[in-house]
């Protein structure tokens, strides 16, 4: 009580700077987590705020006035859908086959003593030190010498071949904090090593899973050197971005980028309402 | 299972199986091919291989000034990454209650726009004549005709909001984790919220930090493209050497004995980042912990 | 001329060419490489039209109908000729998609196409003629070679145009904001050390165009370097860089700054000048007075590819109608002959803008950089030293 009262008594500011100081001290977590969001946005509403610039050449620079035709046709240009399914196609197969991958990788590492650990650390973590423009490179010469053609199927092979090291570090951080004795118990009340894996331990360290597969998905929408040199005939968004940026940058561009993420937001609310359905009706 | 029961030596091994013979085609054979182009010499198209150590030499004599100006500008961006994400990392695993899977989606939203287009966004919002620059120079920060564009500010700006969901979402899987219980019973024992905060959760989110820093740092130390369009000359990072000796200068053999100095470099940092933290407990180093 | 060219005119027409050239083309065809490529067949002597023709392009650097989505010229092609043009636009720099190539086609491999397009610039099209990576045209194949622009007739890295057609053109030179700089920006000299400028200028990534136009505003040649000129150009321009003149060495994306202000001249492409120019009709763009350089997208046919029908198509191009068509479009220097006179009454807005179809006088005053000096090692390296302090 004296505290506050002295409080009070050394900061005689006005009571609605004091109270908003109070305010932010009690709320630092939240204002500095929404300051963090912000800046994270930031650069987005500039992104989508420009998806409906009306620029009267072909590079969306500066603003030119408002317009929704870019919204009315957003694959206007030849190429440019067939580029973003290709992109979306290709981070689902290979965040998916890579979060698989690198999650028996991590298992492996955390849980069991074997001979060669420090070795296999190694090699996880080599691939996100090797610059992408050695690392594309030499990927083509080894299709290359193996008269493999370049497609789809290589633009997948190396997009899961980098991804596995960043889900295996992801997925490791959850492991190295999870609590055995929850196995122990579980196997303890009689359950056997593979449905207390089902239905104790991969729950418990889903999020992990769930956070590598997230960052793989992102890793390959957006990947570009490794994919320019590994796709042969195909493009895939960004290919098609950086390629026709030195004639044009269209709006269409950024309907796209906010489309995707819209989409995105979108179907994660709608499973979000969709549980607190259940978990109300249940209750 | 009764098959594994008995042989239960081989378990980690058929783990690793797969994800390792990927990584063993796909990768370490490409890199075989790099390290004998490491080793050549001679002029596009042909090279011959002679056992050229001195292009390592080469490397680092010639290009030290980027290769630690590339530390420095990976190594600020990590720091400054870590300094934003932990606390909404904090936040999305504490307070995110229902919704923190969208707030992990929504974290790596800016990745569905490419990056071209980002840094578009952030060169409208870091321009010369706009309000940021404009509000810098008044309050004095810049001088007159400062900039912000065209600055090693710009490039580690941009190589940190790069890798923000890098850091953001480990931190979060080790946070996430924490048993709030944990927390309640120190201050429960009268320990106040930054000695609770101190004592019991950064220890305990250490594995995401170091996942984290490892995840930031690695790659943006071999990071080029933001130099190249946020930087000057005096930017240019390891990364830009690399990409201008393997594409302009077709020099194959310095392309690849500069990647493996940086490798190499990359590794051995880590290695003594990981002993300063504590390799058992970052690594999970200690079997059955 | 060949606007109604049917299939069996244009072998008929090939047939007569091809009855006097058949036992040299033979002969070429049995002693030279042996080496069956992945892509498409080597087919030097053939007169059969494939049927598809693969076309590596540079993105959005053909006509697009936007509500349709196709090329009008791709599908008339096809329509004349039966070949179904699979086009790709997978370049998107010159040494990235060498760097591409170089791999298949260092072995003997053929990469899958018919034409690529490359910058003569980048000394790309010069190095592929000398590792013999792609194969001659079939002139007898294209007569309309005769509507190309006298002044592209004769570069100097394939002086009787046996290998490469230009697809398009751009000219370098000063692009500038003139309420910003004073005035008209006309020197190079003014723009390396002008210091009410400094800070705000950018120069190019592209040797051929920094290091050309820098020499040029020496007194030097830059279509005959000579170590001197060279080394006197790269001392010009790290006095710049170091002073700090010189904001950022750029692509193409010196054209965002421009538009913005925050780049008050640089070193820019005719081609951007006129996009930015729709939405800021106050940007300048001239030549500088000491001379400005002009680079060529080259369409080649790599080794593998079907010359024929590339050669086809090469003719149907230099259709002025059908270069018009393109023209319309791109918006970057045709060299087509009478392509001008085609728009004049479809679209006159673009057949009198000079950074299309440039007058004599500026095309009098336009060099092309010496692709010896592109190739040559020790420039290259001295030239990437520059880009990083």
């Amino acid at each position: 009580m004296t505290s506050a009262a002295a409080t009070v008594a050394a900061r005689p500011r006005g009571r609605a700077g004091w109270r908003a100081l109070a305010f932010v001290r009690r709320n630092l977590l939240n204002v500095y987590a929404l300051l963090a969001l912000g800046y994270l946005f930031l650069p987005i509403a500039i992104v989508i705020a420009f998806s409906f610039n009306n620029p009267a050449g072909r590079f969306n620079y500066t603003w030119q006035g408002f317009t929704f035709k870019n919204w009315t046709s957003p694959f206007g240009f030849p190429g440019l859908r067939d580029s973003v399914v290709l992109s979306i196609e290709i981070a689902l197969l290979s965040s998916l086959v890579a979060t698989a991958l690198g999650t028996l990788i991590a298992l492996a590492l955390v849980r069991y003593g074997f001979r060669g650990r420090g070795l296999v650390n190694l090699l996880i973590f080599v691939p996100m030190a090797t610059p992408e423009i050695v690392m594309g490179a030499s990927l083509l010469a080894l299709f290359v010498s193996w008269h493999y053609a370049q497609g789809f199927m290589t633009i997948l092979i190396a997009h899961i071949m980098f991804n596995i090291s960043y889900v295996v570090v992801t997925v490791k951080a959850r492991l190295v904090g999870f609590d055995r004795h929850l196995e122990e118990a579980a196997m303890d009340l009689g359950a056997n090593e593979w449905t207390t894996f089902q239905k104790v331990t991969l729950p418990l360290i889903m999020p992990g899973i769930l956070a590598g597969g997230l960052l793989a998905f992102a890793l390959s929408v957006d990947d570009f050197v490794i994919t320019y040199f590994n796709a042969g005939p195909k493009t895939t968004f960004p290919l098609f971005v950086w390629g026709a940026a030195r004639v044009a940058v269209p709006p269409q561009i950024n309907v796209i980028g906010t489309l995707i993420f819209v989409v995105a937001v979108g179907g994660m609310l709608v499973n979000v309402l969709f549980q607190n359905r259940r978990a109300r009706s249940a209750a | 299972m009764a098959f594994l029961h008995r042989h239960r030596w081989l378990t980690p091994y058929l783990l690793l199986l797969p994800g390792l013979a990927w990584l063993v085609v796909f990768f370490l054979v490409p890199m075989g091919y790099l390290g004998k182009t490491s080793l050549e010499k001679g002029l596009f198209p042909i090279f011959t291989f002679q056992w050229a150590w001195s292009n390592f030499h080469d490397a680092i004599s010639l290009y030290h000034v980027q290769f630690v100006r590339s530390a420095e500008y990976a190594g600020a961006a990590t720091v400054i990454a870590l300094a934003i994400s932990y606390p909404l990392a904090y936040w999305i695993a504490f307070r995110g209650g229902r919704w923190k899977n969208l707030f992990l989606l929504l974290v790596i939203a800016p990745f569905f726009v490419t990056y071209l287009i980002r840094t578009l966004a952030w060169e409208t919002i870091l321009s010369d004549d706009g309000v940021v620059v404009g509000t810098l120079r008044h309050l004095g920060i810049l001088g007159s005709d400062g900039r912000l564009l065209a600055t090693s500010v710009a490039v580690i700006a941009g190589i940190t909001y790069n890798f923000l969901p890098f850091m953001v979402l480990p931190l979060y899987v080790s946070l996430e984790q924490i048993d709030a219980r944990l927390i309640e019973a120190a201050q429960d024992l009268y320990a106040s919220k930054a000695r609770a905060f101190l004592r019991v959760t950064l220890p305990l989110s250490l594995p995401g930090v170091f996942a984290g820093t490892l995840l930031t740092f690695i790659p943006a130390a071999g990071d080029f493209i933001n130099a190249q369009l946020l930087g000057t000359p005096r930017q240019y990072m390891i990364g830009n050497v690399i990409q201008s000796q393997f594409l302009a200068v077709r020099d194959y053999p310095s392309a690849a004995s500069l990647s493996f100095v940086l490798m190499a470099a990359i590794l051995i940092a880590v290695l003594v980042y990981a002993r300063a933290l504590g390799t058992e407990r970052m690594t999970g180093m200690a079997a059955g912990r | 001329m060949t606007d109604q060219l049917t299939r069996r005119a244009l072998i008929e027409r090939a047939g007569v060419g091809a009855a006097a050239l058949t036992i040299p083309a033979w002969l070429a065809a049995c002693g030279g490489s042996g080496s069956k490529s992945a892509g498409t067949t080597g087919t030097s002597g053939s007169k059969t039209l494939a049927k598809t023709l693969v076309f590596s392009n540079w993105p959005l650097y053909i006509d697009v109908n936007e509500k349709t989505k196709k090329h009008p010229s791709l599908d008339q092609f096809t329509k004349q000729t039966g070949v179904k043009v699979k086009y790709i636009e997978d370049i998107n720099d010159n040494d990235q998609f060498f760097g591409k190539i170089e791999g298949p086609l260092s072995q003997g491999q053929g990469i899958g196409r018919d034409i690529v397009v490359l910058t003569d610039s980048s000394g790309l099209p010069a190095r592929m003629i000398q590792l013999g990576w792609v194969e001659k045209l079939d002139k007898a194949a294209i007569p309309n070679m005769k509507n190309l622009l006298p002044v592209q007739q004769h570069p100097n890295w394939d002086t009787n145009r046996d290998y490469s057609l230009p697809w398009q053109s751009g000219m370098t030179g000063i692009g500038y904001d003139p309420k910003k700089t004073g005035g008209e920006l006309t020197s190079v000299e003014q723009l390396l050390s002008d210091k009410k400028l400094k800070g705000k200028v950018t120069l190019l990534t592209e040797f051929g165009d920094s290091i050309g136009l820098v020499m040029l505003a020496n007194g030097d040649d830059p279509s005959n370097v000579t170590k001197a000129g060279f080394d006197k150009a790269v001392k010009t321009i790290k006095k710049a860089v170091d002073s700090g003149q010189i904001r950022q060495f750029t692509g193409n994306d010196y054209a965002p700054l421009l538009a913005k202000g925050d780049v008050w001249a640089c070193f820019a492409w005719s081609g951007d000048m006129v996009q930015l120019q729709a939405d800021h009709p106050g940007l300048k763009w001239n030549l500088p007075d000491s001379g400005g350089m002009i680079w060529t997208d080259n369409m080649l046919i790599p080794k593998g590819g079907n010359v024929f029908t590339a050669s086809t198509y090469m003719n149907y191009y230099y259709t002025p109608k059908v270069a018009a068509e393109v023209e319309d479009y791109v918006n970057y220097i045709c060299p087509v002959q009478g392509a001008a006179g085609v728009l004049k009454q479809s679209d006159p807005k673009v057949a009198s803008n000079p950074l299309i179809f440039p007058t004599k006088k500026m095309l009098s005053n336009v060099h092309q950089i010496d692709a010896k000096a592109v190739n040559n090692q020790d420039y290259k390296k001295a030239f990437q030293a520059l880009l990083q302090a």
